[in-house]
Formats: structure tokens, C-alpha cells, sequence
């Protein structure tokens, strides 16, 4: 198949904007199950719920859409705060429970926003308009914006990872649990607040997502299906892992998007991360169970 | 003299055993007794409870956290359906299918759990290698890749809404033949896993999974045994699947899809994981409650005009016991009912 100049802009562009979501969402989920071993099956549902607050501030309260995104995340930062002190806390012990409390909370809240909102997609109003020209190739702002914004938070997030003292205890605790708590960290705290950047991450990639694309409930679960495929390739665990997989996930699915068709996506996921595990089990940047 | 040797393989004494006993009899009485809606019911529990054991064998077993479990519920079905169907291959690349002889029900649903062992084959030997995390995510990703497959080759597997059978390949004719064709299935399949589980091969599933280097160094080959449990834990899926779409005369995504996933984790959680027996009542219990009695929930729902349904109070609910009981509601029950007599 010939792929002319303009197609090769389109998924260089795409390519990068929908990679730079799902390194949110990605990074967010590794990054609580690397510091807590908790898997998170209501990420997804972070993820859209952070798109579903947005645009219910500014359909019912008038507010602009970077005010919105920006309370719509803090509102899910504390859902999942709440959700961590009451539900995954008391369980954290016995791993087949936390899955399924998790599961629960997320289909619960798939059908719940089902029930308000419909099943039908609703699209985020968009932060800017216009088009700017790529070598010619017309390319909404608002996707080059988006691009922008996940590349910034990531940043963001590796700054903090790395050059505060949350950050590095952070990765301490995911190193060894044990040995952080006998240097007297407060784990609980730990956990709380990375819970809790974990879902603000989902929410940000949530109402990004929304402005391109639009969102429906079933996206809580296929949200968490692409998640999974990346963080499989990346590491479990591993955030930088998550993001360079991020981008290789996200490249390969838009070009298989923009040359055969959308439903092809998740076949190409699975076959993706069957690929990787034949080839090397543990991913790419895995850390130690 | 042979007979009793035979006795003592049986254990009759087993309390499970006699439990067993006691639930054939009653599963052969009751339909004098209930409604027919409630007899159709009651038949797809019985098929569900497969499900639940099934899963039970695999994690409760080998303690391999498998979230895919419905993919060979899907397999079994719809290699059962198209089986039944083979014209909608017609003008596919798979066109040759379509003079394939109509095998009869029974070896219609023999065939779909073959099929899904075959599936549970390809992905164990790809994944059970790994450590636990791996395994989880894995199995949670197929489901989603099968539904995919449904919609890709829609003419084939007739998309989103699926296709039917007809009526003349039901299980039986009536409401009550099929509940009985189910409840014999059930019980076969159960004790099949009954008697695996309690023999020296379940012994081995459990060495794997209460202490996998010791079983490794005492040379058991951990890979295999996990391998094992899980071809035989998705065989049966496949059985239960494609006795349902025999019962149902239908089938669709829905098999594959991840409800139906978490009603089989909370059936076998709830009962017990690593028991069997604890499982098949969950089963029971978690599938009446929500196509019987949550169903009744729902006209007092619509009067509160609250966002809410049945689903959603199922959900809440098994949130509720995960944090009360996370070791499972029975050896809650198991805890309270000790502490009950040892006050005494």
C-alpha cells in the first residue's frame, strides 16, 4: 500500500496525541500497582468519569473548559481517595479481592453514568479551535494542544518522581514496602497520594480523550484493556516503561486505525502483547514482583 | 470384597458427598413445584454452577488468577452454534465448512469444550509461565479480543446481536427437559471436577500453589500442573457454554463479556475458592439473586425515580462482603460459627 506524504503527517500527528493519552493512563495505573501491588480495575472509570465532570460543569455551571478539567480532576482525585480508604484498603491483603472490589466499583460506575448520561457518545467542548498547518497537512489545534498539555503532565510527573522527596519515597515503597516502613515512612500517606495522582493522571487523559474522540460508559473497561496492553509491554510497575509503551502501543494502533480500520484495534493489542511475552516475559522495563 | 474397596474411594461418607446426594434429589423434585419461568431459570443456574467450579479449579486449585475465564464460556458456544449453523460460513474463506455434516447436540457441546481446551492450551502454555500479575492481566485483556472477533467477522459470528439456532436444536422441547438435561450435565461435570480435585493430581495443583519452589524442588513440573488444571478448568467452561447457547437457542457476546466474568469470581469467592463444593452452592446462590430476586428490585427502584438497577445493586452488594468477609463468605461463616461453639 502506497502511503503518501499527507497520511505519514496524519499518523506521525495522531499517533503522538493518542500515544500521549494513554501514557496518562498507563503511568497512573503502574504507578499505584507498583507502590501498593494494588491492581486497579476502576481506573478506567477514572478515566472517564474525569471527561463525564468536565463536561457536566460546563453544561450546568457555565464553566470554561480548562476550569472544568480542572475540577473534574480533582473531583475524581478524592473519588478515588474515597475509594482507597473504603474499599481497597480493607482488602488490600487478599489479591483476588482487590480485583474484584474494583471491578464492582467500576462496572457500578459504568452504569451509573450509563443511567445519566446515555449510552451514546458526548464529546468534550473543545479547549481551542482552529487548524494549524503541519507542511501543509491540516491538523486541528486542539489535537496539538492535547499533545501538548499529556506531554507537559509527564513531565511533570517524572520531575516529581524523581527530584522531590514524595516522589523518591515513593519509589521507595515500590521497591520494598517493608523496608520503607521500617525507616519510618507513613505508607498509608504514601499510598493515599498516589492513589490519588494516579487518578487525577486517568481524569486529565479522560477529558483530553473527550475533545478528540468523545466518550461512552463502555470505554471504562476498554480504557483499561489498552492500559493493561501497555503496561504488560513497559513492565509492570515500571512508569518509564509505561510511557515509551505508550508510544509504541498507541503509533501501531493508529496506523493500523488509519489503514484498515478501527475495528482491527484490540486484535492488534492482544497480538502485540502476545508477541511481547513470547519474546520477553517480564516486558520491557519490568521491576521485580 | 471388591465393593468395599470401592466404597472407601468414594469416601460415602463425605459429608460433601452426601450434601451432593442431597441436592440430586431435590434438583430432581423441584420442578413439581415452582413456576415454568422459574424452571428456565433454575436450568441456566444449574449450567452457570459449571462455570463457577470450573473457575474454582484453576484459582481456587492453582491459585492462577484467571479473569478470562468467559473466553471459553464464548468459544464453547459459539463452536456449538456454528456447528449447529454451518451455512453462515457460506461466501466466507471458510466456505468448505458449510457441507459439514450437523452433529447432534451432544457432540455439539463435547465439541465446544474441546475447542475451548484447545484455546485454554494455546494461551497456558503462553502465559502460565509467567509470574501471577502477568496472568491476571492477560486473561483480563482476551474477553475483550473475542468480542472484537465477533464484530471483525460479523458474517460469520453475526456481530453485536448474534444469531440463533432455531428451536428444533434446543437442548429439549420443553421448559422441564431442559432443566433436567441441564441438571444432568451439571452434575457430571461437577463430579468429574469433584474426583480430579481429590486425587493426587489435585494434591499436585495445590502443592503448586501454596508453595511453587517446594513443589518445584520435590520435581513436580509447576508449568505443567498449572497448565493442566487450566486445559481441564476451560474444557468445562467450554461444556457450560455450549450447553447454555443448546438452552438458550442463542448466542452472542454476551457469553465472552466481562458481567458474566464477575458473576463467576463472585459465585466461586463467595463460596469458597478451593473447595468445589462451596463454589457450586455460590453458584446458586449468586445467579438466583440476580436473575430472580434482584429482578424484583426493580419496579420499587423505578417508583424511587433513584440512577440506579439491578446491576448496580449487585455490584454494591459484592462490594459490601468483599470487605466484610475477604476470605470468602463461607470461611467467614466457618470463623463465626467456631467462635459460636467454642463460647459455648
Amino acid at each position: 500500500m502506497m502511503i503518501d506524504f499527507e497520511v505519514f503527517i496524519r499518523i506521525l500527528i495522531y499517533g503522538a496525541t493518542i500515544s500521549g493519552i494513554w501514557a496518562l493512563i498507563a503511568s497512573g495505573f503502574t504507578l499505584i500497582f507498583g507502590v501498593s501491588r494494588i491492581l486497579n480495575f476502576a481506573h478506567g472509570a477514572f478515566f472517564i468519569l474525569g471527561a463525564y465532570f468536565g463536561i457536566m460543569f460546563i453544561h450546568s455551571l457555565g464553566l470554561d473548559p480548562y476550569t472544568s478539567t480542572m475540577i473534574g480532576m480533582a473531583m475524581v482525585g478524592l473519588l478515588a481517595i474515597a475509594a482507597y480508604k473504603g474499599i481497597m484498603s480493607p482488602v488490600r491483603e487478599h489479591e483476588v479481592m482487590v480485583i474484584i472490589v474494583t471491578l464492582a466499583l467500576a462496572l457500578f460506575l459504568e452504569q451509573l453514568v450509563l443511567i445519566i448520561f446515555g449510552e451514546h457518545g458526548i464529546s468534550f467542548p473543545s479547549m481551542i479551535g482552529g487548524v494549524s498547518f503541519i507542511f501543509g497537512v491540516p491538523i486541528s489545534n486542539v489535537r496539538l494542544l492535547t499533545l501538548l498539555i499529556a506531554i507537559t503532565a509527564l513531565f511533570l510527573l517524572g520531575f516529581f518522581i524523581d527530584k522531590t522527596r514524595l516522589g523518591r519515597e515513593i519509589t521507595a515503597a515500590s521497591q520494598d514496602a517493608e523496608a520503607a516502613t521500617l525507616t519510618g515512612m507513613n505508607i498509608e500517606k504514601l499510598f493515599t497520594i498516589t492513589i490519588f495522582i494516579s487518578a487525577i493522571l486517568a481524569a486529565l487523559g479522560g477529558s483530553l480523550f473527550a475533545q478528540i474522540y468523545a466518550v461512552n460508559p463502555f470505554l471504562t473497561l476498554k480504557a483499561l484493556i489498552f492500559a493493561f496492553a501497555i503496561v504488560i509491554l513497559g513492565g509492570l510497575g515500571s512508569v518509564r516503561g509505561s510511557i515509551v509503551a505508550a508510544f509504541i502501543v498507541g503509533y501501531i494502533l493508529t496506523i493500523v486505525i488509519i489503514l484498515f480500520g478501527a475495528r482491527w484495534a484490540e486484535l492488534v493489542a492482544i497480538l502485540i502483547i502476545i508477541a511481547i511475552l513470547v519474546l520477553k516475559p517480564t516486558g520491557l522495563f519490568g521491576v521485580k514482583e | 470384597m471388591a465393593w468395599k474397596v470401592k466404597v472407601s474411594v468414594v469416601h460415602f461418607t463425605d459429608r460433601r458427598i452426601l450434601g451432593m446426594i442431597a441436592l440430586i434429589a431435590t434438583g430432581a423434585i423441584i420442578p413439581i413445584f415452582i413456576p415454568e419461568a422459574l424452571i428456565y431459570i433454575l436450568g441456566l443456574t444449574c449450567l452457570f454452577v459449571i462455570l463457577a467450579v470450573s473457575w474454582d479449579l484453576i484459582v481456587g486449585y492453582t491459585g492462577q488468577i484467571n479473569l478470562g475465564h468467559t473466553v471459553f464460556v464464548g468459544v464453547g458456544a459459539y463452536v456449538a452454534a456454528l456447528s449447529q449453523v454451518p451455512s453462515r460460513f457460506e461466501g466466507t474463506e471458510l466456505g468448505f465448512l458449510v457441507y459439514m455434516p450437523i452433529p447432534p447436540i451432544p457432540l455439539s457441546i463435547l465439541a465446544g469444550g474441546l475447542a475451548a481446551a484447545i484455546i485454554g492450551l494455546i494461551v497456558g502454555v503462553i502465559t502460565l509461565r509467567l509470574k501471577g500479575w502477568y496472568f491476571a492481566l492477560v486473561t483480563a485483556v482476551l474477553p475483550l479480543v473475542f468480542i472484537q472477533t465477533t464484530v471483525i467477522w460479523r458474517e460469520i459470528f453475526g456481530g453485536e446481536e448474534g444469531f440463533s439456532i432455531g428451536l428444533e436444536r434446543a437442548l429439549a422441547p420443553t421448559s422441564t427437559g431442559k432443566y433436567y438435561a441441564a441438571l444432568v450435565i451439571m452434575f457430571v461435570s461437577v463430579l468429574i471436577m469433584f474426583i480430579i480435585a481429590n486425587s493426587r493430581i489435585g494434591l499436585k495443583f495445590k502443592t503448586v500453589r501454596e508453595d511453587s519452589d517446594l513443589a518445584e524442588a520435590v520435581g513436580i513440573n509447576t508449568t505443567n500442573y498449572k497448565i493442566l488444571a487450566f486445559v481441564i478448568s476451560a474444557f468445562f467452561a467450554g461444556i457450560a457454554g455450549a450447553s447454555m447457547m443448546h438452552y438458550r437457542v442463542t448466542v452472542g457476546p454476551d457469553f465472552y463479556d466481562v458481567p458474566l466474568m464477575l458473576l463467576i469470581i463472585l459465585a466461586a469467592v463467595i463460596g469458597g475458592l478451593g473447595t468445589i463444593f462451596g463454589p457450586m452452592v455460590g453458584g446458586f446462590i449468586i445467579y438466583l439473586a440476580k436473575f430472580w430476586w434482584l429482578k424484583g428490585t426493580l419496579p420499587v427502584i423505578a417508583a424511587l425515580g433513584l440512577p440506579l438497577n439491578d446491576d448496580m445493586i449487585l455490584y454494591a452488594i459484592l462490594i459490601v462482603i468483599a470487605i466484610f468477609a475477604p476470605g470468602g463468605l463461607w470461611s467467614k461463616i466457618k470463623k463465626l460459627r467456631l467462635r459460636a461453639s467454642s463460647s459455648m
